[in-house]
């Protein structure tokens, strides 16, 4: 009970820090802690899918570059409100889900991870020749230069501990469960009555407007969008680093890497070239020695877990 | 009308090219199940491997063969033995990330070590061109290059027929128990396999740099290649690499020609989700 009491006093100090930091840490540490919070919710969202729904994408930048440009154009071209423009970009990414999800859930684990890749390159490609967006050189989103970096943290910070909650409730519930069961044994779990499609498709479209908004909210951050580094691989590596480092499969685990990944990232920025080389090695080394990453790693040895999602 | 024949030839010829750009990640996916995402940067790495050659020694690109192949044969068979080998047995996220991790090494290490800037690995070839017919244009290099991509997929045929190596290749990947039982070392094979399927990206590497200009992260534009080939062929089918070239070359240039060139990428792109859907094995591919 008293383990209980520490971890929700905890849970509750941390939140007050983070809900004041503007009020007192310099600009500087609200930006690193911005986009902290941006890649911990969308490496959660790649972890939705490859840690618990086993559906392995490379092409998490479709929805990252659908959403940056719809919020891009929405809020522009349209003169939406920003946040009126950034649930649409959810919207539209999930339509974009939905569209693809007929050819794309045909294919199963390698096949997958491909064909996810080849439309976001494919996408890349038609941005890039589409005279609307202004093709290949990319949109600056004037409507985000008013904009505070306090107003962009607290949207982030909203997304992101709602991201986590919505994740942390979701495999605690009877979809959770399920997946779990899949993960474990497919065939088993098909026979005693999972509908295997059904499960991960929803997962599939919840990541796809999480992703979308939260990409967003990156962009407003960013201001400058640009087909090819919006819809480029290198986000998936991103991605794949966190949830690698942080550990597949556990609720606590992008939160960890994406810690890991954005300071580290600072600290590296100055070597530019080496910091993707450097992130690679990580990587390999971990998978090698560390398979369940930093947070498997430890629940396995403390046996406890931070984020308790089987029910007792 | 008879014009209208130029992207189809053009596309057939280098749908030879794109076929030895697959026939690697093909084998490795046919021997051991498993996909190496680096397959196109270790292919870049050779065409750089070759530029080093040409400016060293004055070679012509094709005899730099000499040098590169052995060394990427070397790189290939190190890979497989060091890093692969080691995730054989724990299914396919472990191999998929380390291979990905692969690629991002290199890919960023030939960004440094040889600049952004484009390259081509120049021969009084690439500017000739066949006329045919006064009708249109056929370039020489498609010609070599398909003619060298037959070459490589035929050579690879007879080693995995007539060889000794290639019998012990099949036999590990088609019943692994019974060829240790026979005194045959898989992880060895494994790595000569790797070696062999490097050497072919190797090829189709240098290939493509006296044909195209490449830059160090070309390789994911070619490893996307190489997925359509086996893709629309089936993985781990030879004859349906082949098929799967010469069916993505020609949807690039036809389909280049109809909607323009900027979106020629495109064309071959869609016509690979075509076929992922309506057959996610593969044409020639089996369940």
């Amino acid at each position: 009970m008293s383990s209980n009491r520490i971890r929700i006093f905890a849970i509750i100090l941390l939140l007050g820090t983070l809900a004041t930091l503007p009020f007192w840490a310099s600009r500087y540490m609200v930006s690193i802690l911005l986009l902290i919070c941006l890649y911990m919710t969308l490496a959660s969202m790649w972890n939705l899918l490859a840690g618990y729904s086993g559906l392995i994408s490379l092409g998490q930048q479709m929805f990252i570059g659908i959403g940056g440009y719809s919020l891009a154009v929405l809020c522009m071209y349209h003169g939406l409100p920003i946040f009126l423009s950034l649930l649409l970009a959810g919207m539209i990414s999930v339509l974009l889900a939905v569209l693809i999800s007929v050819p794309i859930f045909r294919m199963k684990g390698v096949y997958f991870a491909i064909g996810t890749w080849i439309i976001a390159e494919a996408l890349g490609i038609c941005f890039s020749n589409w005279g609307y967006v202004r093709y290949g050189m990319g949109l600056f989103i004037q409507p985000a230069y008013k904009l505070s970096i306090s107003t962009i943290y607290y949207s982030a910070l909203v997304i992101c501990i709602g991201s986590i909650a919505l994740i942390y409730f979701l495999l605690r519930s009877n979809l959770g469960l399920a997946l779990m069961a899949i993960r474990d044994d497919d065939t088993a779990s098909e026979a005693m009555g999972v509908n295997i499609f059904r499960c991960k498709f929803t997962c599939f479209l919840l990541s796809a407007f999480i992703t979308g908004v939260t990409a967003g909210v990156l962009y407003l951050n960013t201001i400058f969008i640009q087909p090819f580094e919006a819809f480029g691989i290198g986000w998936t590596v991103k991605l794949l680093f966190i949830v690698i480092i942080g550990g597949l499969g556990t609720v606590a685990g992008p939160i960890v890497g994406a810690a890991i990944f954005v300071i580290l990232q600072q600290y590296l920025s100055e070597y530019v070239g080496f910091n993707l080389i450097i992130f690679g090695t990580i990587t390999i080394l971990v998978i090698f020695f560390a398979p369940k990453g930093i947070v498997g790693t430890f629940q396995a040895k403390l046996g406890l877990e931070i984020f308790p999602v089987r029910r007792g | 009308m008879l014009a209208s024949l130029e992207p189809l030839i053009n596309g057939i010829l280098l749908g030879g090219l794109y076929a030895v750009i697959g026939i690697g990640l093909s084998m490795i996916f046919g021997i051991m199940r498993q996909v190496n995402l680096a397959h196109g940067e270790l292919m870049i790495l050779a065409s750089y491997l070759s530029l080093v050659f040409i400016q060293l020694l004055g070679l012509h690109p094709l005899l730099t063969f000499l040098f590169v192949l052995p060394a990427i044969f070397i790189l290939g068979y190190l890979i497989q033995t060091f890093l692969f080998n080691r995730v054989l047995e724990k299914g396919m996220e472990p191999y998929l990330m380390i291979s990905f991790g692969l690629s991002i090494i290199l890919q960023n290490a030939m960004l440094l070590l040889f600049t952004p800037d484009a390259r081509t690995l120049q021969t009084s070839l690439a500017i000739k061109s066949i006329n045919v017919f006064n009708l249109f244009y056929v370039p020489v290099i498609y010609l070599v290059d398909f003619v060298g991509g037959f070459l490589v997929l035929g050579l690879l045929h007879l080693i995995m027929k007539k060889t000794y190596l290639g019998w012990a290749i099949r036999a590990a990947s088609d019943n692994l128990t019974a060829a240790k039982l026979m005194g045959i070392n898989p992880k060895k094979v494994y790595a000569l396999a790797m070696g062999i399927a490097v050497i072919t990206a190797a090829i189709s590497g240098v290939l493509v740099g006296m044909t195209f200009t490449f830059y160090p992260h070309s390789g994911t534009q070619y490893l996307i290649i190489a997925f359509g080939v086996v893709i629309i062929g089936g993985l781990g089918s030879l004859p349906g690499t082949f098929l799967g070239g010469l069916i993505l070359g020609v949807s690039q240039l036809v389909g280049g020609r109809i909607i323009g060139p900027g979106l020629q990428l495109l064309s071959g792109y869609i016509i690979l989700l075509i076929v992922l859907t309506i057959r996610p094995q593969g044409l020639l591919g089996r369940k």
